[in-house]
Order: structure tokens, then C-alpha cells, then sequence
């Protein structure tokens, strides 16, 4: 007679696996059989027992198991438990289901075989993840280890099991070809004859008792365990200047204006500027637009970037000897030396224009961007112990002799041309807006001039926005269509507001004198093909669709680049950090930041900032630097359990566009109340981040969360059971499932 | 002197009236009652049964006036009675009921778990059979309790039915059971007769207050009482109901002489009439049965009377000794008022496993069932029978 | 991070160990209940699967006294209880029963009638996850249409008894359903059951994910599934007055609580297509039947 004792968890289909076992034995092989549970009360993922005798000769004994011929065990997470084993015979065999082998189960039993029967059957989606039904795997296994043949235990197996039969016969058949199996043949077990539990005896007649449950760890029955994990929200993965946005929202949120400024400030010390200028990629990324619109992210930043106004910075003492230059006085430029300045360095700025701040001063109209703002934002900088020399036009050729670092970060000035020809009676739209903003000239308009800008991207919105208050009559070509605009979407649903309109699929081919002094530009329809190498559709000519409009004006803003000149006009190839020249070859390092390395954004420039200056940094310190690169998962909205937020639309950003705009170059935007922002941070979503929100805790259902002595709250794994209500329930996805194999 | 060869001295017209009493004329489920007032009983739930039905209109009209204090509370069923019951005394008050028939049979769950809970409740049942329909006076139904862990006592007069309840008290919180008290329809729960009531002073002095002490509901000691216990604790528990149940048997005769002390009236677990060495035939009988029974032996001085007052657990050793003057070659006749179903009555089955091994021969009747009269020309034709004839059954149904 | 108010339990008040299946909704009843009542609470608990996750000898899950009682007498031997608690004076010790359906609607309806007519100073909560789940999952009368159990292998038939209607014809002074997944609502129920006098009765949906077949971790969002198809409304009734306490913002089709549950998988494939809408209806009549009882209740 074999006599078999099985370990298992409830709802692993043991009981079944044994029933199972016995008809194969007894229909198959003519063996008396007797399978039978320990008949508990039994739960799923708790421990049980079932036993199984087989025998050629009339059985004739009902008792449970306890020297066992076979231990039979479903779960590896069991073997913990040492009384798995009492009683097993000194030849007797120990099949686990597991993925190591048996070896490693050494000193357990004479003979061990291991099974991937949880493997086998998660690959045939029998039971959940939470718990796997192993049963028919662990039956093809048992088979395997008793000499029976797996394909005459089919048609059993199939009508035993309560579904998917043909995958239950393939578990078995799986299992039954790959066993492993290590006979240790000097084994001898040290176990003592008999394992009877010893009775324990009632401290009353009366039966009642105390102990506290909590002595029963349920922690062994979990399969899966969850885990606090911190993932990546898209905001902050988005953000090209690196900012924490999650946590300075939520510091927002928590009305603590003074703390998120200083978090923004360790990444962008341009938050007022960005508030107002930035495409703001954090916004566009989040989540909550799937929900009720994303967060107006750009708004908080405003806020607390405004917060700050006005509040004097001081200087950190000097502290290192070499000296580095940066030229140009952009958002690249004055982010990389204002860290190099905090971390000791003495810092001069070059800045060719008469004031600084680069493209911000130079491109951006003032309805969108205060000089105010500007200045404030520079001016603590410059408090911060930064010396900008303005109105200086300076090569490297200059500076390499007085500084031991020379970083680049001129911008892109330069408006790139249309393609047409002649460019007689088109100018640039980049050099139009910085005589504005610079010179304060109207850029030869006049009143009532019909003007046409070419372009989709922000330069154009701009040129076109500002022609207006100059009391012109603009109108932007466009050769796709305004979902593919490069220019921020709500500053082009301004302009439209203001009175700018738009032509879309329509590109200029030719610009030629026309009557009474206009110009006659011939436009040639577009549609849209096949994706080119940015994504967007390829605008196709659409043939014989040329059109002809009489304008005064032609604004090209199809695009900028940089000027070389500080490189003493040598071409040079600019790209992010340090640079390589073919000729002539500098005695100082030379860095390069901002529009000329990459980007086209005030942000851009900020993250490439930041960069430069922490190479820089490692540079001089004889040490290489490399850009670290987040490899956490980024928190999608499927994600989000959008339960636990109630509806709540966004606040927009409040808009006074003037009834008449002529000449008025006040800002449009306006500043939510700091009730307002407070508001709009509540509604983040935290993708990714615990917010101490208390679901898992207060829905745990076997009170296995704590706060741990850091205030954080964890899992108790002595009695998590894996039952993953807290993964589910956790409104930010904060809590994920450990890797189940 | 051997405490089982103590008698009952029966009071009669003759006799002074006792210390402290006061003679009353009352019927049977009356001293039922008024005996819980006197144990200071302080919770009483209950569900209406004929014939049981009058102990509790007077449990609660004693409380309607002010004379008891106690809460009563009108229950929904026999089951609901003894759960309620169940947690009234697990809390440690002094608990009371009465039921009959269907009411203990519908009930018969309970009483199982209050036996294993080691609750000391104290209840009478007025003895009544099943189906069909039928009043009258029968202990099938307490019979068929015999297996649910109760103590059983059978009592004879209005009387014994007071006395008894006071004892059972005693015998109960001493031993954590709980005790039934059963009284026969009509021939006792609705006969008047002389009773002589103790004052309360006396049923004070013998009964102190309740005293649970460890084993019951305390909020400042959480604990949880009776969940779900394992093979092997569960066959603790029972061994040590088991000790405990063992102890009833002599804690019943020592309860029944400290109960004379104070009240003047004994008691034991059996009572032996006229059992001397030339008796011959000794009649085995319970509850008002036996009244006759000692009236017809005066004319049978080779017929002796053994009264089982106490019949769960069955008291082997009294009986053993109550039956030593008779020597060997007696013969025991056991009138059975019951029937589970067997050949032998519940009495003669209980009767041969006491005597088992000894060289005596049992002969057994059926008798009384439903009611049917059972009068002195019952008990003669009883003792006339001729048990030595092979014309006569082992168990004979007397009609 | 700070200890937050959104924390509702800040000391627990049972020990953890329980033995109940993953995702259970007993234990979470229990840890709100025991939060509410506090130490000073004797729990009666019939047959149930409470009555294991409890705790068997030699443990107690319950930071409280627990009185295990026969199936069919929870709110007798709570009346006991209570009434021996009243003798001894102690009238600020709780009796709360804590039952499952099987004990509530079926063979416990006598005692709970009895006690619930009475009056009795008990608090009467009822884990409804409509079946007998501790023998595995046999339907009770509590077991909605289409389910399907060990005794109803095709689904039942027959739509779950109107216990609350039963509850009603008693003229509780407080009487309230809730979910495991509306915790404030939950526990604003509890508080009110607790500083009510008489008998008070709460049935609380109970998830059960071998019983209804899902996976654990939707325990918390099928119960509130079911509160938002309107499925398992959420109501009150103080002193004879009606309340519905949490009208779901926009009411979602049944079939968004049914589908995720294997129970009601076979009202999906085809077989069954009327099953969905009579459940629907069933579902919209009674929510009808709620609002009417509403209004009408609210000029009394």
C-alpha cells in the first residue's frame, strides 16, 4: 500500500487532484483506492491536508496519514512549515511544485522531485494569478513519480475538472514531461516515529479562550504579495527641466507656496516665466485629461513662481577658483550659471543684446510675458551672485585665455528663409518680434496692412498677435492643418479669440510685386499623406489648386537657427555638453546649452541648462557626467482607480482680451486665486505616488497595513493573505503586485 | 449509615409543621414557580405549552406584582427560550424556565449546546408526549433528552417538585450543568396539594446569590465563548464533562442531606420502600407512579419500591446499594412511562446496565403512556405478574 | 508623510489572523464594527462563516467578548444577553449579533422577528453575501435571481427575499443598509445604530470572492459597483422616515456589477439574454419601489 499526504492551500483543487488520483488508480489499474481531506474549515489560500492511499489488496484502515509513503506538497510557499514532512518513510518521496530544482530541497527526503506546476498553469490561465489551480499539473506529476501512464489518466482528469478540460489534460501531460527528480542516497531522515499532535488541554470545562487570533500568521497563504512602489507620473517624466510636478502640485495643493517654489527652483529658476510661457508638457501628459480635463498645471506654477515676486535672493560665497564664462543670456545660459554660481564658481554672462534673457526678452510678446516678470526672474539671479555684461558680442576666441570653462548658449536668432526664390517683400518673423520687443518699433506696418505669416509654429501666433495690435490684418498659412501646429494650443485659440485668422493646408509658392504696391502670393492647396519622420502627415500639393491673394506684407516664421559668430565663424556642429572642434582647437573646454543644442522651448533650454552645468561641474572636477534616465514604469491613466476622484473640472486660466487691441501690449493671461490653485492642485491624480490617502489601510480586510516608524504606510507580510484589494483600491497606483514567479 | 439507604420521611397530616414554613395548598407547576422566586431566579423566558402554561402565568403575575424580581421575557419558541437562556446565563444570572412535549423536542439543539456551554440553568418540563396530539402525562419527551447532557430528576409531589428546583440550584452552579426537573402532566402540574412553602430566609441560607465567577461574560476580559474547537480539543472538553458528570450522582445525595439540615426533608438520588432481606420482587418506578406504587406494596410485604428520583446520569451506585438487604434471586419489575422506540423501556435499559452482572432477574412494563391512568389495580396487576412463566415476554405492556 | 485623518481606523481593533478567504468582506465588516461599537461589546454570532473567522480555539479575532450561538438564535440568545447585561446594570455594554443571510433571512427569521418585535436593545448586522458560503455556497433566500450555487446550478430562479420589507413591518427605530465600499457612510450607519435605542438592524453587502466568483482584489470595487447600478442601494430609516443615502451620480446598467462575477458568467453567453434585462427590471422597480417609500415616508 502507498499512502500518500498532500499539502496544499484551499482552492488549489487538491481535494480533487486526490480524488482525481484515486479513480485513475482505480479504473485504470484495478487498485483499491481511498482519498479523503483532513476535513477542516477550510478557506481559500489556507493551509490544508487530503490524503490518498493506493493498494492492491483491500484497504483496511480510516485513520489520517502519518508515515506516509509520498508528501505531496502544491505549494511551495508550505515548505516553510517543517511538520510537512513528519512522518515521511526514510525511502520515501517529497514531489513539490516548484521552479528550482530538487537539489535544493536537499536534506528533506530521499527522493525529490520538483514540478513547475504553478508555471504549467498560469501559462493554461487555470485559477487567477492570485491563485493558481495546479491540480491537473500536480496530477501529471504524481503519475509521472508512480509509473502510470498520463494519457490513459485523460479522460478522468477531464471529466474531474469543473472547466476548461482540454487545458487541464495538457497541464497534466506538461507536468508528467518535465519532472525533476534527485534521489540522495546517503538521506536518512532524523524523524522520530509517529508525529500525533500532542493534545492540548482546555484551561476550563467551560469552552472559551483569548489568545489573540494574530498568533495565526495568515502571511503564508499569500501567493502574490503587494508593494508599495513609487512610479514615474507623466508630468514629471515630461517635464524637459526635470521639475518635480507631482510633488510642487501637491505642496500647492497643500498651500504651501513658499515649499513648492523652492522644489520648482532646484530644477527651474524661471517658474513665474514658465507659468506664462511654457507648452507645459506636464499638463498636456496628464492623466486627468482622460478623466475631466487635466490639471492646469501651468496656472499653479504662475502662482507660485508670482508668489516669490519681489523677494530677495542672496549670493552662496565663492568657493572655487576657476572662472566660466557663458555666452548668451537665454534661459540655457542663465540656468547653467546660476548653478555653476551656487556651487562656487564665479560666473560671467556675455549677452550681445542690450538686456538679458535671450529669446524670453527677444521673441516672446509682452501680452504673453511682463517685462516685469522678466526682470524679477533675472534680476534673482543676478542676486544670486551671477554677473551678466550685456550689450557685449564676444567670440571664444575671446574669453578661452580668462576662463577655465567657456559655455555656448547663444540661442536660435536666426530666421530660416522661404524656399520661394525671391524673397523680395517677405521678412522674418523673429527678427520682426525682437524689433518689438527690443527696439520697440512697429516692424513697418501700418494700420489696415493685410499681412501674411507663414508658419504654424509659436514665432508665428506671436508675429500674428502682435501685427494685430499694430492694427494689421493677419492671417496665418499653415501647409497641415491646427492639430498638427507646433504652436501651443491655447495661445492659437487666443489668437483666433483676438481676431487672427487661420489657413490651414495652404503653402505659399510664390511671393511676386502685385498692383498698388501689395504683393501677389500664390498659395498651393495641400492634404495630407503619409507620416514623415516627426509623426506628422506629410502635406502633399494638392495639383491645380494654386490660389492667388493680394497682401501687404509676408511674415516667414517657418524656423530659426543660431549664429556661429561666436565660434568666430567657424562651422560647428552644436550639440548638448561639451564640444569638439575640428579647428581651431580651444585651450578651455567649451560647452554648449540650450537652442542650439536641442529643444525650442524656454524649458528646453532650462533642462539643457541644468545639464550643462552639472557636466560642467564633473568636468572640471576630472570626472565624466551622463544624463540619468528614470526606469520606472510611467504611470498611465488604466492605472488610475478614477473612483476614488470626484468629478471636478478644471479652473481655466482666466483670459482679458482687450476689446481693443490696438497698441496694447498688456498680458492676456490673468492669475487664478490662490483658493483657485489650491483647488485645481486637488485635483492631481498622484499617478504613481502614495498621497496617504488611507485606502489600503482602510480597506485592507485583514488589517495588514501599518504606518511604519518613517509615517509610511506598509504592508504587514506576516498576515497579508495577497488578496490585492489594496493594489486595486489605491487610487494612484502606488501599490503594485510583486513578481509572481 | 450508607447515604443511598436513607429514606424520604413523607410528611403527613400528623406531622408539625416544619420551621419557617407555611402550608400552602398548591398544584404542581405552582410550586414550580413560586420555587424559582425562591432561588432568586432574576431571568425567566418562556413560550406557552399546555400543560406547562400555568408555571409561567404565575412567574410573571408574581412579577406583576411586585413579589418576584425578575425580568421575564415572552419568546418567539422553545428554541428561542433555551438560546436565550444560553446567553443570559453565560453573562452569570440565575436563569429559569418550563416547557413540555413538542416545546423540549423543538428545543432539543439547545440544550445540547447549553450542556456543552456548562451553563447552570435550572428548567422544568412538564412531561407530555409527541404525536399525535396528546396532553397527558408521559416522559418520552424528556426521556428522548437523555442524550443531551442534562441532569434529570423525576419528581413524585407538588412538594418534591420545589424542593427539588432549590437543590438543583445548588447541584447545578456547583457542578456547571444544567438540571431539568420533570413533573407529570396534570397528575402533578395541575393537582392540588399540601405543600409546605419554606420562607425565602431558608432558601436563602441554603442558596447563595449566583457566583460565576471566571467562566462567563465579562467585557473587561474579552474572550470568546464556544467557537469552533479541533478533534482533539473537543475530546478534551469532553473528557472533562465526562469527570464532572460522574460527581452528579453523590453530589445529589450530599446536596439532599444539607438540604435537610435547613429544610427538615431528604433526599437522595434513589429512595428505597421495603426492601429487606426477604423482599422478592422490587418495583423500579419514577415521578407520580411511585406515590401509588408505596400505597399497593403495604398489602406486598415481599415487594419492596425503588424510586428513581435522579435518572441522568443514572445513579448505579445508589441503586447498587439500595438494593443490598435484598439478597440475590429479587426480581426487578421496571414500569416505564415512556417509549423511544425499543423493546425495553428507557428505565429498564438504564436498569440493566446498573445491574449488569449481577444474578438478578429484570423484567420490565410498559405503562401509563399518553396518559392512560395508572391506578393502584395497575401497580397489583404488576406485581401479580408471573415473571417466571414462559407464557410471559420479558417486557410486558401493561394496559 | 503625516499621519492622515483619511486613516479612519488609527488603532485597530481586531487582531489580524483572520481566517477568512482573501478579499472577504466579513473581516472588513468586522474591523468597522469593532472600530464603532468599541471594547466594551458582547458579539453574538450564529453559525456563519463568522463563525470561524472569529477564531477557533484558542483564539479570538475580536478585541471584544464573542458569543457563538446555534444557526437559527442569534437575536434570541442576544436577547438573553442583553437582558442578563440589564440585570447586572451594565446598560453600556453593547449587544450587537453579527449574521450571516443564511441566519438572517432564512433559518433565523423566527428568533430575529421575535427579537426585532420586542424591541429589543440589540444591534443587529447581517453580512449579506447572498448565499450559505461557510458549507459552499448553497443559495439562501437571500441569493439574488440568476446566481448561480451548489443548489441552483443553473442559476436561481427566484429574486432574493425582501428582508428590509420584513425589517420595515417591525417599526425599528433605526434600520439602515450599507457597503463595504461607502466606508463613511458605512460607519456614519454604525454610529447611528449605536446611539439608537431598540432594535437596530444593518445589513452590510458582503463581497465573497469564492462564493461569487472573482478575483479577490474587486471585492471592494464589485461592492461599489453594486451601490452604483443601483443594485444594492444604500438607505436608512430613522424612526419610520426613509432615507436613500447615496444616489449614485450616473446610474450605471447592471450588467457592470453582474459581469465581473462568475456567478452570474452564464447570463453572458447567450442562453440567458432575457436574464439581464428581468434583472435590470427587477433592479429599477425596486429602486422605484425606494424612492416612492421615500417620499411617502418623509411627510409621516
Amino acid at each position: 500500500m502507498i499512502e500518500i499526504r498532500g499539502h496544499a492551500r484551499g482552492g488549489q483543487g487538491m481535494v480533487t487532484a486526490f480524488e482525481m488520483l484515486a479513480k485513475i488508480f482505480s479504473y485504470r489499474y484495478n487498485f483499491e483506492v481511498q482519498a479523503f481531506p483532513f476535513f477542516g474549515v477550510e478557506r481559500t489560500g489556507a493551509p490544508i491536508q487530503a490524503y490518498l492511499r493506493i493498494s492492491s489488496a483491500p484497504i483496511q484502515v480510516r485513520s489520517y496519514i502519518y508515515q506516509p509513503n509520498m508528501v505531496i506538497v502544491f505549494d511551495e510557499g508550505l515548505m516553510e512549515n517543517s511538520a510537512l514532512i513528519d512522518g515521511l518513510t526514510t525511502d520515501g518521496t517529497l514531489i513539490i511544485n516548484s521552479d528550482k530544482s530538487p537539489q535544493s530541497f536537499k536534506g528533506k527526503a530521499s527522493r525529490i522531485v520538483t514540478v513547475p506546476a504553478t508555471r504549467i498553469s498560469v501559462e493554461r490561465k487555470l485559477g487567477s494569478i492570485s491563485l493558481p489551480i495546479v491540480n491537473a499539473a500536480m496530477v501529471g506529476a504524481v503519475l509521472r513519480v508512480l509509473d502510470a501512464d498520463v494519457h490513459e489518466a485523460a479522460e478522468i482528469i477531464k471529466l474531474e475538472v469543473p472547466i476548461k478540460p482540454e487545458a487541464n489534460v495538457e497541464a497534466a501531460i506538461t507536468a508528467f514531461n518535465n519532472i525533476n527528480e534527485f534521489v540522495d542516497t546517503l538521506f536518512r531522515l532524523q524523524q522520530s516515529n509517529g508525529s500525533a499532535a500532542k493534545a492540548s488541554k482546555p484551561d476550563s470545562p467551560v469552552p472559551f479562550w483569548d489568545k489573540p487570533m494574530s498568533v495565526n500568521k495568515t502571511g503564508s497563504w499569500r501567493v502574490v504579495a503587494p508593494k508599495y512602489e513609487t512610479r514615474e507620473a507623466p508630468c514629471t517624466y515630461n517635464c524637459p527641466a526635470g521639475t518635480d510636478v507631482r510633488r510642487f502640485v501637491d505642496l500647492a495643493a497643500k498651500g504651501k507656496f513658499e515649499e513648492a517654489h523652492e522644489l520648482i527652483y532646484e530644477h527651474n529658476p524661471f517658474p513665474a516665466i514658465c507659468g506664462r510661457v511654457c507648452p507645459h508638457f506636464c499638463q498636456q501628459s496628464c492623466n486627468r485629461i482622460y478623466l475631466d480635463g487635466n490639471v492646469n498645471i501651468g496656472a499653479i506654477e504662475r502662482f507660485i513662481g508670482d508668489f516669490k515676486k519681489g523677494r530677495k535672493k542672496s549670493p552662496v560665497p565663492i568657493s572655487k577658483n576657476e572662472k566660466i564664462a557663458v555666452v548668451g543670456s537665454g534661459p540655457a545660459g542663465l540656468t547653467a550659471a546660476l548653478r555653476l554660481r551656487n556651487l562656487g564658481y564665479p560666473v560671467t554672462v556675455y549677452e550681445a543684446m542690450p538686456k538679458a534673457g535671450g529669446m524670453m526678452r527677444s521673441g516672446i510678446p509682452r501680452f504673453r510675458l511682463p517685462e516685469d516678470v522678466l526682470d524679477d526672474e533675472i534680476k534673482q539671479i543676478e542676486e544670486q551672485g551671477v554677473t551678466i555684461i550685456t550689450g557685449k558680442k564676444v567670440t571664444v576666441a575671446e574669453l578661452e585665455d580668462h576662463y577655465s570653462a567657456i559655455i555656448t548658449a547663444v540661442g536660435s536668432h536666426i530666421g530660416m528663409g522661404l524656399n520661394l526664390g525671391s524673397q523680395s517683400g517677405i521678412s522674418d518673423g523673429i527678427e520682426f518680434l525682437r524689433d518689438v520687443n527690443i527696439n520697440k518699433k512697429t516692424g513697418q506696418l501700418n494700420r489696415g496692412d493685410i499681412l501674411a505669416v507663414i508658419g504654424g509654429g509659436n514665432t508665428a501666433v506671436d508675429v500674428a498677435r502682435t501685427a494685430l495690435r499694430f492694427g494689421a490684418v493677419p492671417t496665418i498659412y499653415y501647409r497641415r492643418t491646427k492639430q498638427e501646429m507646433p504652436a501651443i494650443a491655447h495661445e492659437v485659440e487666443e489668437a483666433i479669440k483676438e481676431g487672427v485668422k487661420l489657413e490651414f493646408l495652404s503653402a505659399p509658392v510664390a511671393v511676386e510685386p502685385g498692383n498698388h504696391g501689395m504683393l501677389k502670393m500664390i498659395i498651393q492647396k495641400m492634404e495630407l499623406g503619409e507620416p514623415d519622420e516627426s509623426g506628422r502627415r506629410r502635406p502633399v500639393p494638392v495639383p491645380g489648386s494654386e490660389e492667388f491673394i493680394s497682401v501687404h506684407k509676408v511674415i516667414a516664421a517657418i524656423g530659426q537657427s543660431s549664429d556661429h559668430s561666436v565660434f568666430s565663424g567657424s562651422p560647428v556642429k552644436a550639440r548638448q555638453g561639451l564640444m569638439e572642434f575640428d579647428e581651431p582647437v580651444y585651450k578651455t573646454p567649451v560647452f554648449c546649452a540650450g537652442d542650439m543644442a536641442w529643444g525650442g522651448t524656454v524649458v528646453e533650454a532650462i533642462g539643457s541648462g541644468n545639464d550643462v552645468a552639472k557636466e560642467t561641474h564633473a568636468f572640471l572636477n576630472g570626472k565624466t557626467w551622463e544624463k540619468e534616465e528614470s526606469t520606472l514604469p510611467i504611470t498611465s491613466y488604466d492605472e488610475i482607480n478614477t473612483a476614488w476622484f470626484m468629478p471636478a473640472p478644471s479652473h481655466a486660466t482666466p483670459m482679458k482680451i482687450p476689446a481693443n487691441l490696438l497698441d496694447n501690449f498688456d498680458e492676456v493671461a490673468g492669475n487664478l486665486s490662490r483658493d483657485t490653485v489650491m483647488e485645481e492642485a486637488k485635483r492631481c491624480l498622484h499617478c504613481g505616488e502614495c498621497f496617504n490617502c488611507g485606502n489600503c489601510l482602510n480597506f485592507c480586510p485583514d488589517a495588514a497595513i501599518y504606518i511604519d516608524e518613517e509615517n509610511r504606510l506598509r504592508v504587514n507580510y506576516d498576515y497579508c493573505k495577497g488578496c490585492g484589494v489594496c493594489v486595486r483600491e489605491c487610487p494612484s497606483s502606488a501599490i503594485h503586485y510583486s513578481d509572481l514567479i | 449509615m450508607p447515604e443511598s439507604s436513607t429514606t424520604e420521611q413523607s410528611l403527613t397530616e400528623d406531622q408539625v409543621l416544619p420551621n419557617n414554613h407555611t402550608k400552602k395548598v398548591m398544584k404542581g407547576n405552582i410550586a414550580a414557580a413560586v420555587a424559582a422566586k425562591l432561588c432568586r431566579v432574576s431571568l425567566v423566558t418562556a413560550y406557552p405549552i399546555t400543560p406547562q402554561t400555568s408555571i409561567i402565568e404565575e412567574i410573571t403575575s408574581m412579577i406583576d406584582r411586585g413579589e418576584f424580581d425578575a425580568t421575564s421575557v415572552n419568546m418567539e419558541s422553545e428554541h428561542s427560550v433555551f438560546a436565550a437562556l444560553k446567553g443570559a446565563s453565560l453573562v452569570g444570572e440565575r436563569v429559569f424556565t418550563a416547557t413540555s412535549g413538542q416545546g423540549l423536542l423543538y428545543a432539543h439543539e439547545v440544550l445540547h449546546a447549553i450542556a456543552h456551554m456548562r451553563l447552570p440553568i435550572v428548567a422544568c418540563n412538564v412531561g407530555r408526549p409527541s404525536f399525535p396530539w396528546n396532553i397527558w402525562a408521559d416522559q418520552t419527551d424528556s426521556i428522548s433528552q437523555r442524550d443531551t447532557g442534562w441532569i434529570q430528576f423525576y419528581c413524585e409531589s407538588s412538594q418534591e417538585v420545589l424542593d427539588t428546583i432549590i437543590q438543583s440550584y445548588k447541584l447545578a452552579e456547583k457542578l456547571q450543568l444544567p438540571v431539568m426537573v420533570v413533573l407529570d402532566a396534570f397528575y402533578l402540574s395541575h393537582t392540588s396539594e399540601n405543600v409546605y412553602l419554606p420562607d425565602q430566609s431558608l432558601a436563602d441560607t441554603f442558596l447563595p446569590p449566583a457566583v460565576r465567577e471566571n467562566n462567563r461574560v465579562d467585557t473587561e476580559q474579552p474572550r470568546s465563548f464556544g467557537g469552533l474547537v479541533g478533534p482533539n480539543m473537543y475530546d478534551e472538553y469532553n473528557r472533562l464533562y465526562w469527570e464532572d458528570i460522574n460527581k452528579v450522582e453523590k453530589a445529589t445525595n450530599t446536596i439532599g442531606r444539607e438540604f435537610s439540615e435547613i429544610f427538615g426533608r431528604t433526599y437522595g438520588a434513589v429512595e428505597a420502600v421495603n426492601i429487606h432481606n426477604n423482599t422478592k420482587k422490587i418495583l423500579v418506578t419514577m415521578a407520580t407512579i411511585t406515590t401509588t406504587a408505596r400505597q399497593v406494596i403495604d398489602d406486598y410485604p415481599d415487594t419492596g419500591l425503588l424510586k428513581i428520583r435522579l435518572f441522568k446520569p443514572f445513579p448505579k451506585k445508589s441503586i447498587l446499594e439500595a438494593m443490598k438487604p435484598a439478597g440475590d434471586g429479587c426480581t426487578i419489575i421496571t414500569i416505564d412511562r415512556n417509549f423511544t422506540g425499543d423493546t425495553e423501556g428507557a428505565l429498564m435499559q438504564e436498569m440493566k446496565r446498573a445491574l449488569f452482572g449481577k444474578s438478578v432477574k429484570i423484567s420490565g412494563v410498559y405503562a401509563g403512556l399518553g396518559g392512560r391512568d395508572v391506578s393502584a389495580g395497575t401497580i397489583e396487576k404488576i406485581i401479580n405478574l408471573d415473571v417466571n412463566s414462559p407464557l410471559t415476554d420479558e417486557v410486558t405492556w401493561i394496559k | 508623510m503625516e499621519p492622515a485623518k483619511e486613516f479612519i481606523i488609527q488603532k485597530e481593533s481586531i487582531y489580524s489572523g483572520a481566517l477568512s478567504c482573501r478579499g472577504c468582506g466579513w473581516t472588513l465588516l468586522a474591523r468597522y464594527v469593532s472600530h464603532v461599537m468599541g471594547p466594551n461589546t458582547v458579539y453574538v454570532v450564529p453559525a456563519c462563516c463568522f463563525s470561524i473567522i472569529a477564531g477557533p480555539s484558542p483564539m479570538n479575532l475580536m478585541k471584544g467578548t464573542v458569543v457563538h450561538t446555534l444557526f437559527a438564535a442569534a437575536a434570541a440568545t442576544a436577547t438573553g444577553v442583553r437582558h442578563a447585561l440589564d440585570r447586572q446594570g451594565k446598560k453600556d455594554t453593547w449587544v450587537v449579533v453579527l449574521a450571516g443571510d443564511g441566519g438572517t433571512f432564512d433559518i433565523g427569521l423566527q428568533a430575529l422577528s421575535g427579537a426585532a418585535a420586542r424591541q429589543e436593545n440589540i444591534i443587529y448586522i447581517c453580512n449579506n453575501n447572498a448565499a450559505y458560503m461557510n458549507t459552499g455556497v448553497q443559495s439562501s433566500t437571500g441569493t439574488p435571481a440568476g446566481a448561480k450555487t451548489a443548489t441552483d446550478p443553473s442559476g436561481k430562479k427566484l429574486p432574493a427575499k425582501n428582508l428590509m420589507g420584513i425589517i420595515e413591518a417591525h417599526h425599528l427605530p433605526y434600520y439602515a443598509t450599507a457597503s463595504p465600499a461607502f466606508l463613511d457612510d458605512l460607519i456614519l450607519k454604525l454610529e447611528k445604530a449605536k446611539n439608537s435605542e431598540g432594535f437596530r438592524f444593518l445589513m452590510i453587502d458582503g463581497p465573497c470572492p469564492p462564493g461569487h466568483k472573482h478575483d479577490p482584489e474587486l471585492s471592494i470595487e464589485l461592492a461599489r459597483l453594486a451601490v452604483e447600478c443601483n443594485y444594492f442601494p444604500l438607505f436608512e430609516s430613522e424612526n419610520g422616515k426613509l432615507k436613500i443615502t447615496c444616489l449614485p451620480p450616473k446610474k450605471k446598467p447592471v450588467s457592470d456589477y453582474l459581469k465581473p462575477q462568475g456567478r452570474f458568467i452564464h447570463l453572458f453567453n447567450g442562453t440567458y439574454a432575457n436574464g439581464i434585462e428581468e434583472i435590470q427590471k427587477q433592479v429599477d422597480d425596486n429602486w422605484q419601489r425606494l424612492l416612492k417609500m421615500e417620499e411617502i415616508t418623509s411627510s409621516l
